[in-house]
């Protein structure tokens, strides 16, 4: 709020002089509540387009670039290490021990410190002093570089157990006491980071579960080494992967990280489509799903639902949908047959199970009635003929929804050279008409929001798809009808050739059309979103997360 | 010198010095990061009286990464490979630590083979057979190490005599079984393989049907 106050004091300041200006017959009096009024719409202004920006299918969310998320991470650490009063690499350890998760740390460690600590790797376990099979720790003291200095040192020259090298004068151990030289932990923290992408580098004894806190790493790698680098990366993926409020950009080499808590639960992921983007300055920007793996927009369906659509198109189950409506199984042995021509009477290849293609039934039961099947009705026969017809028709309801949510994502496929044709077609306006480059530009906005909606138009088929026979459903299709009109037809004007004489005209059609579409598309968004939020949509198949 | 390469020479020096573990390390094509271990079977176990060679390949970043060893000799043992003789053993994992040695890795291995791990298989049909009748199990694993591991075995039969014996041994099934599922006019090496598969074994027996065996057989 004082912000704000501050903020406006300057602008009321301002405003004053232009009142001296222009009011200067009108008392002074009036002066204050002039100011507040000047204040509050000024602030409301400020205020308004961030909070109305937010519509109910969009989620809130911050883009974090890599700094701020390792303050995050920094500022945890020194809370914990506040708390517990331990220093930061021990708090660091025992956080990543416990996954980031701060409440159950001090729930754990309140509980149980030490165990809790031995488990972490911060102290070796109580009962088991440094007496490891190998014969190294047993004459280990040597000059040692490491944080623990050695108590009492003995005169005898210490060789280093991994690489026999009796030249090595620098040693450190951890806080188990295991002697190494510098140049083999250097050698082992590298390979463990560098080939395993591992953060947690336990000692190098056989069996010791000690972890190398951080600065012993940063020592053992040097200052300025391209792993260390790496290690404190691993630090922040380990952080991010751990957080569920956060999550890294999957777009290629993009170092962004979205945190968006209001998607962070799975249960929320049956309300809300968590669509976001991320900070990146990219044409087109990083959007992406923060509830699933799908790297595009897919609203307005809910994670769950796009999930099961797309695993759907991508299994074979409709090839095996294919077989059944155009295949019947023998009775006898189950195997499948394709009628190819030739008369009723079949005769199983594998089998030799004689039968009749109509009625299914065995082909004794026909009698002498050769070749003209008259007992259609025996329950065997009827029953064979429902369970194919049945899925003859689930094929079809099927292929309706895949074939025009095939077809919109191939149309916003090809707005690209729509976007290439477009461009030439804005070029030749410039040259053929009076208009400037800024007054061509509706096409390029017009082609954008054609595109838009044909990835909502996509996604709506999905949903339908999935959606339950009701009155809402009729609703959720009138919509979508009227965003797919107003889409097509956008689209064809879009394709018409260019008349020098009707740009104006074609101008303000093109213009209200996408007015007019991006409208349609809101209503879409909108309302599926808000049928999210009220439960209003219900399933013909059982979706993640819904009874 | 290359610090790799140093220490592997000290190893397999070491390894000659010492007399009492009977392990030896052997040199292949003159390279020091390929090399062939091998040790004796361990007393009082099936596969005692054996020798069992291990191919062993250093890698580059030995010994920080655990050297990557194979099983040369076939062993008939739930957590090695009956056919690539590939080892599953956590200490050539996760659990390697770059102060154990060629030698204690190749104890360990020994060791290996007298305390069996059923429940993290390498060689899952292995496994179902030592977990199904102990004793038909070890039956097998002996028969491999006469017959792959030049041992004498306890039981003193010559190897490979009766060709056909022989396979129905190495399969670690009875052979009134392999016979009666032969006399329905099964081709042999057949009726092994889903002998085999099935764990036609034991008490085992009683719960596979015949029919399921002759469906089995058909396909």
């Amino acid at each position: 709020m004082s912000s704000d106050y501050e903020y406006s004091d300057e602008d009321v300041d301002y405003y004053d002089d232009e009142d001296e200006d222009m009011l200067s017959p009108q008392d002074d009096d009036s002066d204050p509540s002039d100011e507040e009024m000047d204040m509050d719409t000024f602030g409301d202004d400020f205020k308004v387009p961030q909070r109305a920006a937010r519509k109910s299918y969009e989620v809130e969310h911050e883009s974090l670039p890599q700094a701020a998320v390792v303050k995050l991470k920094a500022a945890d650490i020194e809370h914990i290490s506040g708390i517990f009063g331990v220093d930061a690499s021990t708090a660091s350890l025992l956080l990543r021990y416990m996954n980031w998760n701060k409440e159950r740390l001090i729930e754990k460690y309140m509980d149980n410190a030490s165990a809790v600590s031995v488990a972490a790797g911060i102290s070796p376990p109580p009962k088991a002093p440094a007496s490891s099979s190998a014969a190294g720790p047993e004459r280990s003291q040597g000059t040692s570089s490491g944080a623990r200095s050695a108590p009492a040192p003995k005169p005898e020259p210490f060789v280093c157990p991994i690489c026999f090298d009796d030249s090595q004068t620098a040693f450190s151990a951890l806080s188990c006491d295991h002697r190494f030289c510098a140049g083999c932990w250097n050698a082992y923290i590298t390979s463990k980071i560098r080939e395993e992408g591992e953060h947690a580098i336990r000692c190098m004894a056989e069996g010791c579960s000690t972890i190398a806190p951080d600065p012993f790493i940063h020592t053992a790698l040097g200052a300025g080494s391209a792993t260390r680098e790496r290690f404190n990366e691993l630090l922040v993926r380990h952080f991010v992967s751990s957080n569920p409020n956060l999550k890294y950009c999957p777009y290629p080499s993009c170092t962004y990280t979205v945190s968006c808590p209001a998607a962070a639960s799975k249960s929320a992921l049956t309300t809300i489509v968590p669509t976001v983007i991320c900070g990146a300055d990219a044409t087109p920007p990083h959007k992406f799903c923060f509830g699933c793996a799908i790297d595009s927009d897919h609203r307005p369906v809910i994670c769950g639902v796009a999930k099961m659509w797309l695993k759907k198109c991508r299994d074979d189950s409709e090839t095996a949908n294919w077989i059944k409506s155009n295949t019947k199984e023998c009775a006898k042995c189950q195997s499948t047959i394709e009628k190819n021509g030739g008369c009723n009477h079949m005769t199983c290849k594998k089998c030799k199970h004689e039968f009749c293609w109509v009625c299914m039934g065995p082909w004794s039961e026909h009698g002498t009635a050769w070749y003209s099947c008259n007992r259609y009705d025996e329950k065997a026969g009827v029953d064979a003929r429902d369970a194919q017809s049945r899925s003859r028709v689930s094929l079809e309801r099927y292929l309706h929804y895949y074939n025009r949510w095939a077809n919109h994502e191939q149309s916003a496929k090809l707005s690209l050279e729509l976007y290439n044709k477009t461009e030439k077609k804005m070029e030749e306006m410039q040259i053929t008409s009076e208009l400037t480059w800024i007054e061509v530009q509706f096409m390029k906005k017009a082609v954008d929001e054609v595109e838009k909606c044909r990835m909502t138009l996509k996604w709506t088929y999905a949903m339908a798809y999935y959606l339950e026979k009701s009155n809402e459903k009729e609703l959720f299709e009138d919509n979508q009808r009227d965003l797919e009109q107003a889409v097509e037809e956008l689209s064809e004007l879009l394709e018409s050739p260019i008349d020098a004489d009707a740009i104006s005209t074609l101008r303000q059609k093109v213009t209200d059309k996408a007015v007019y579409v991006s409208k349609r598309n809101e209503i879409m968004l909108e309302d599926t979103a808000k049928g999210f939020l009220e439960g209003r949509w219900t399933w013909n198949v059982s979706v993640e997360g819904f009874d | 010198m290359d610090a790799r390469l140093r220490r592997v020479n000290k190893e397999i020096a070491d390894c000659k010095n010492d007399k009492s573990s009977n392990i030896n390390i052997d040199l292949i094509d003159n390279s020091a990061f390929h090399l062939r271990g091998s040790f004796p079977g361990p007393k009082d176990t099936p596969y005692e009286g054996g020798t069992f060679e291990v191919d062993i390949v250093i890698p580059e970043s030995y010994p920080f990464q655990p050297v990557k060893m194979k099983f040369v000799t076939k062993v008939y043992h739930p957590n090695v490979s009956s056919a690539s003789g590939a080892i599953c053993l956590d200490i050539l994992k996760d659990a390697w630590s770059p102060v154990l040695t060629l030698k204690s890795t190749l104890i360990s291995l020994q060791s290996l083979l007298c305390s069996p791990e059923p429940n993290d298989p390498q060689d899952a049909e292995v496994a179902k057979h030592y977990t199904t009748s102990k004793r038909s199990f070890e039956e097998t694993a002996r028969y491999w190490t006469q017959v792959y591991a030049g041992g004498s075995g306890s039981r003193g039969k010559a190897p490979a005599r009766d060709p056909q014996k022989d396979e129905v041994a190495i399969a670690g099934l009875e052979k009134a079984h392999v016979d009666q599922f032969e006399a329905l006019g099964f081709e042999r090496s057949k009726v092994i393989d889903v002998l085999r598969r099935l764990n036609y074994r034991g008490a085992n027996v009683a719960n596979i049907s015949e029919d399921k065996v002759v469906e089995e057989l058909l396909k």
